[in-house]
């Protein structure tokens, strides 16, 4: 163990975090991943509105998409033109980027267009404002996945054998898969249906029945972004930084080679931990909300 | 071209690992897109990204392992840590959520008492939905799910990096096997499955069948790709 090297590990952690988070929020933006089935349907049964649709494809594939992008634009100018680390992250973040705005546009209209005969209206004013900061986010994302396979290809020891768009990719599914697994809860469990009895999961009968009125005038998806960037987004920030962090801490703190027992014990450890912290979220939400008042069964609460 | 001993092992290798994948995928509680608007009992995503997502990140750290030794058992044991890490700071962070965002109790519909923690769940149960949130055998699922994936993808990337000795290959093709046994088995739960208690895990012969049918190809095509074609 050395002290650069935690030095280097606790940066990863941190760029994870903010990777998580911001991946989230893009989601949330651009209603990708499980919310879209509510916003796609909403106007189906009745309900146009003003909410922003791309679902490029699932969560955890276009993020590796873009992560990919990002990864193999800085390889080739880190690998073939000796371009500065730094640089090359930056300049593949803003290829995945510019990506990711040409396949949100086409998604917006195409979903939208096909939702014409519901009442569905394309808005250039949705279309001009909100892709550029789905964009933004997907530039944060990609930029810190790109670095975190940086240092854990070129600087970390010991150094990791996959070339970085490999593990950018790995990353990339794996950020995807922890974005729609915590903060589309967030968004699709509370931030479109608050007009419902809080404390209960959504009541099959009201799928698509979103909330499309704001604190002022219509609700866009800026708006969802401000409320997810609470909660649902930080979430999956530390979700996602707890994988990053954990899985490299107990390799840089015990030496893989002499000591990879301790390393998987400690891996042990966190997840027995985990699982032990879980329990205590159930207990403690188990005693403050307590049973439905509606149930009629016979199990005794 | 000559097919040894070895050979012979790293095939068998490869296709235990795509069958502890198939069969680890029917451990993760996966709800789909009902359970992010937690109207079912779960994690809220499809089987197959999170299966990958954790399964992967397991390879990442038996990549890692594997760089500095050949022992297979600290390999396969770094493989399963990562993947539980993974899939328990995800179902954590979920919790999060499902506790104080949405606010409600974790309650499974399968079945009327935790069978670890002896918790009664129907009449935690919201209306109109079949269960919310990761309650605690959900949990340990997820975590044995998450185990047997990351040693599944460890299993099937150390033979492959003996054979062709690239790890970029190496764990390309890894990751396809990985994705082919987690499609199959998540075909077979059709999408959503609870953990070892859901009525459907009892399917898991026929996921069983298929992915030893699919590995058997992949496998012969992974030993086979480097003596025919004659080395990268």
């Amino acid at each position: 163990m050395d002290a650069f090297g935690m030095g280097l590990v606790a940066a990863m952690g941190a760029l994870a975090t903010v990777a998580g988070a911001s991946e989230d929020i893009d989601s949330d933006i651009g209603s990708q991943s499980n919310p879209n089935s509510q916003v796609q349907l909403a106007a189906q049964v009745g309900n146009p509105h003003r909410i922003y649709n791309k679902a490029i494809a699932g969560e955890p594939p276009s993020n590796a998409l873009w992560c990919t992008t990002a990864a193999i634009m800085a390889y080739v100018l880190i690998e073939g033109f000796q371009m500065p680390l730094l640089f090359a992250a930056v300049a593949g973040a803003s290829l995945a980027a510019l990506f990711d705005g040409v396949m949100s546009t086409s998604a917006y209209l195409g979903r939208n267009a096909s939702q014409a005969r519901f009442n569905q209206w394309i808005y250039l004013d949705i279309l001009r404002y909100t892709t550029p900061s789905i964009m933004a986010h997907v530039w944060i994302t990609s930029f810190c996945i790109v670095l975190i396979s940086i240092i854990q290809v070129y600087v970390l020891t010991p150094h990791h054998p996959f070339p970085i768009p490999v593990i950018a990719l790995i990353w990339g599914l794996t950020v995807g898969a922890i974005g729609s697994s915590v903060g589309d809860i967030h968004y699709g469990g509370e931030r479109e249906f608050q007009w419902r009895l809080f404390g209960q999961g959504l009541n099959t009968m009201l799928s698509g029945q979103i909330v499309r009125k704001a604190e002022a005038g219509l609700r866009n998806s800026i708006d969802n972004a401000w409320f997810c960037a609470k909660f649902g987004g930080p979430c999956t920030g530390m979700g996602f930084g707890l994988t990053v962090f954990l899985d490299n801490w107990r390799t840089t703190v015990f030496d893989p080679v002499t000591q990879a027992g301790a390393a998987i014990a400690m891996g042990l450890f966190f997840v027995i931990v985990m699982n032990l912290y879980n329990f205590y979220c159930e207990v403690s939400a188990r005693r403050k909300y307590g049973p439905y008042p509606g149930y009629k069964g016979d199990i005794a609460a | 071209m000559s097919i040894d001993t070895n050979t012979i092992v790293y095939f068998l290798e490869i296709v235990v690992g795509g069958l502890l994948v198939g069969i680890g995928v029917h451990f993760v509680p996966v709800g789909g897109a009902p359970a992010a608007m937690a109207q079912a009992t779960g994690i809220g995503t499809g089987t197959v990204q999170l299966a990958a997502g954790s399964g992967l990140t397991g390879l990442l750290s038996a990549g890692l392992m594997m760089s500095v030794t050949d022992n297979i058992w600290p390999i396969l044991a770094t493989g399963a840590v990562g993947a539980m890490i993974m899939m328990d700071a995800t179902m954590l962070t979920g919790s999060w959520i499902y506790a104080y965002a949405v606010g409600a109790p974790f309650a499974s519909a399968k079945v009327n008492y935790d069978p670890i923690t002896k918790f009664s769940q129907p009449p935690y149960v919201a209306p109109g939905t079949v269960g919310q949130g990761i309650p605690t055998v959900c949990f340990v699922s997820g975590t044995i799910g998450a185990a047997m994936g990351g040693i599944g993808g460890a299993m099937i990337y150390y033979p492959l990096m003996q054979i062709n000795g690239n790890p970029a290959m190496s764990a390309i093709f890894a990751i396809g096997i990985f994705m082919v046994d987690a499609v199959l088995a998540s075909w077979n739960i059709q999408g959503t499955i609870e953990g070892f208690h859901d009525p459907k895990f009892k399917k898991w012969p026929k996921a069983f069948k298929a992915c030893l049918v699919s590995t058997v190809i992949l496998g012969l095509v992974a030993v086979l790709i480097v003596p025919l074609a004659g080395g990268v």
